[in-house]
């Protein structure tokens, strides 16, 4: 991408171009929060500030993040000796590329504490049970719903994040799977855990 | 810090941003004091017409000279001036006589901006005091810092939007006039149902993509219309986050820069110090609006930003 377009998407979302990964998440989800909410601060500007207006915005918001996201990912998952010193460090403090990490409960805690979102206000936003979303981060399976239903909410809370749906997704339903086989009765011929000792 | 970032001499910092009562005057005396203490020489420009209070921030009832002498007698600015208990710092008093606004002539007007801008300080700070009266946003325009001081409120959050939009609505008609095109703004203005314009952003962006030269004047002339904000009486981190919501506001609806530069919470001990007619930066060093003083005033010497965290 021309070295100008990138700029105008770092515009967007209010960072210099040299913005650390973070900050692009931190952005992309502020300003989100920002024009799709109520706020004293559009409510003044009245008829002024149309939905349509805001609805434009939020589309270029996440437009942006989506492309930046693109156009970091090699960055992101270069091998290590090609990085300084420094910024090796910098990745330390860095989301992991996604691709490299399994997406689990506990590690999706992590990533909603590392945006500074709260169960509460995640519940509100995504209209899902805050009992649900905290069973699912501490993986307590045996409360969560049908696999089928927990794929949807599992992209929805994905999404919010900035975090790759189909992955999370994906990840957290093997780990789910997996425990799913092994609470459930063995196969009659199948050999048992004591038999094997 | 490195001695390089000198500023050019006789900085004007204006303070202003419509709603009465948010703490202008607070802020103008406390950044004054604290840039004085850093050893720069300060002048603070009482222009608050008809509500003049900037010299009981520091203990002076009855001042020996005002603005009074400027406006009746014809006296000079640099006359007017009068020291302060503090070391470096002035202070111009303001009409005392509430005068109205509207009655200073144009002639008045720029003979007042001319003499300002000669006062004799490393930085002029300008009380403007509440309102968008013409004079206010032409003063507010020649300053080198555009200052606005907002509390978290709506009401205030509105005036002050009026505030930068009449401010910059000004601007481009006056930088158009220079250039000769005088009655073009406010013709398309008045005229902008029919042209499908519905804001200031839009005015501008249909001035500059129908003529090209009107584009290019804007951009150069435009490019120093940058606001600094700073949000006075926070009571919570949310209202802390405000700051950079409206910067964000501001950019993505009106194309305007701004820098929030800072914030200062509520206080007893300012409410204090104003009704003690003492010098809040000298007698309440240690409390936390001191730094956050400090801090704000550091970021408005910089043009800077305010960290704050979750905010990029
Ligand atoms: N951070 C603060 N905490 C508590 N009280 C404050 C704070 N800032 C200002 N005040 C109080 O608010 C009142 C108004 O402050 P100030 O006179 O500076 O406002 P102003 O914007 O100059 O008002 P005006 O528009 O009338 O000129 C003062 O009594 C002051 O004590
Ligand atoms: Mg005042």
């Amino acid at each position: 991408m021309p070295k100008d377009d990138l700029k105008k998407l770092y515009d967007v979302l209010e960072l210099p171009p040299d913005a650390p990964l973070r900050d692009v998440h931190n952005s992309h989800l502020r300003l989100k929060k920002l024009y799709s909410g109520e706020s004293i601060v559009l409510e003044p500007l009245g008829e002024e500030f149309t939905d349509k207006k805001k609805k434009k915005i939020l589309e270029q918001i996440e437009e942006a993040y989506a492309k930046i996201l693109a156009s970091r990912a090699p960055e992101a998952s270069r091998t290590e000796p090609l990085f300084s010193a420094e910024a090796a460090e910098e990745k330390l403090s860095e989301p992991e590329d996604p691709a490299a990490v399994v997406y689990s409960g506990p590690r999706l805690r992590k990533a909603r504490d590392a945006k500074n979102v709260s169960l509460n206000e995640l519940s509100k936003e995504l209209k899902l049970r805050l009992e649900l979303l905290n069973n699912l981060e501490a993986e307590r399976f045996e409360t969560l719903p049908e696999a089928i239903y927990l794929r949807a909410q599992l992209r929805t809370y994905a999404a919010f994040l900035g975090l790759p749906p189909v992955k999370v997704a994906d990840d957290y339903l093997r780990r789910y799977n997996a425990w799913k086989e092994k609470t459930s009765p063995p196969p009659p011929e199948g050999a048992s855990r004591r038999h094997r000792s | 810090m490195a001695p390089k970032s000198k500023v050019k001499e006789g900085e004007i910092w204006a303070i202003g941003g419509g709603k009465g009562g948010t703490g202008k005057t607070f802020i103008t005396s406390s950044a004054g004091t604290y840039l004085a203490r850093k050893g720069r020489q300060v002048v603070l420009v009482d222009m608050d017409i008809g509500g003049a209070n900037l010299h009981t921030f520091f203990g002076i009832s009855r001042p020996q000279k005002s603005l009074t002498s400027f406006f009746e007698m014809g006296a000079s600015l640099g006359d007017l001036v009068v020291p302060t208990e503090m070391p470096n710092m002035s202070l111009i008093t303001g009409d005392i006589h509430s005068m109205a606004s509207d009655k200073i002539t144009f002639s008045q007007k720029l003979k007042l901006f001319r003499q300002i801008m000669k006062l004799n300080a490393q930085t002029v700070l300008v009380d403007l005091g509440a309102g968008s009266h013409n004079n206010t946003l032409d003063t507010f325009l020649i300053a080198d810092k555009m200052i606005v001081v907002l509390v978290p409120e709506v009401i205030a959050i509105e005036n002050m939007y009026h505030f930068i939009k009449n401010s910059l609505f000004r601007k481009v008609k006056m930088t158009l006039k220079e250039y000769g095109f005088k009655e073009i703004v406010q013709h398309i203005w008045d005229r902008r149902q029919s042209y499908g314009i519905v804001n200031l952003k839009e005015l501008i962006d249909y001035l500059r993509e129908s003529f090209s030269y009107i584009g290019t004047i804007l951009d150069h002339e435009l490019s120093s219309f940058q606001i600094h904000l700073v949000l006075n009486m926070v009571r919570n981190n949310q209202d802390v986050q405000l700051g950079a919501s409206i910067k964000s506001v501001m950019m993505k609806y009106l194309g305007i820069p701004i820098h929030y530069s800072g914030y200062v919470e509520y206080s007893d001990a300012v409410w204090k110090s104003v009704r003690e007619r003492k010098p809040f930066m000298l007698n309440y060093l240690a409390t936390g609006c001191a730094k956050e003083i400090e801090i704000l005033t550091e970021n408005l010497i910089k043009s800077a930003d305010i960290d704050i965290p979750g905010v990029a």
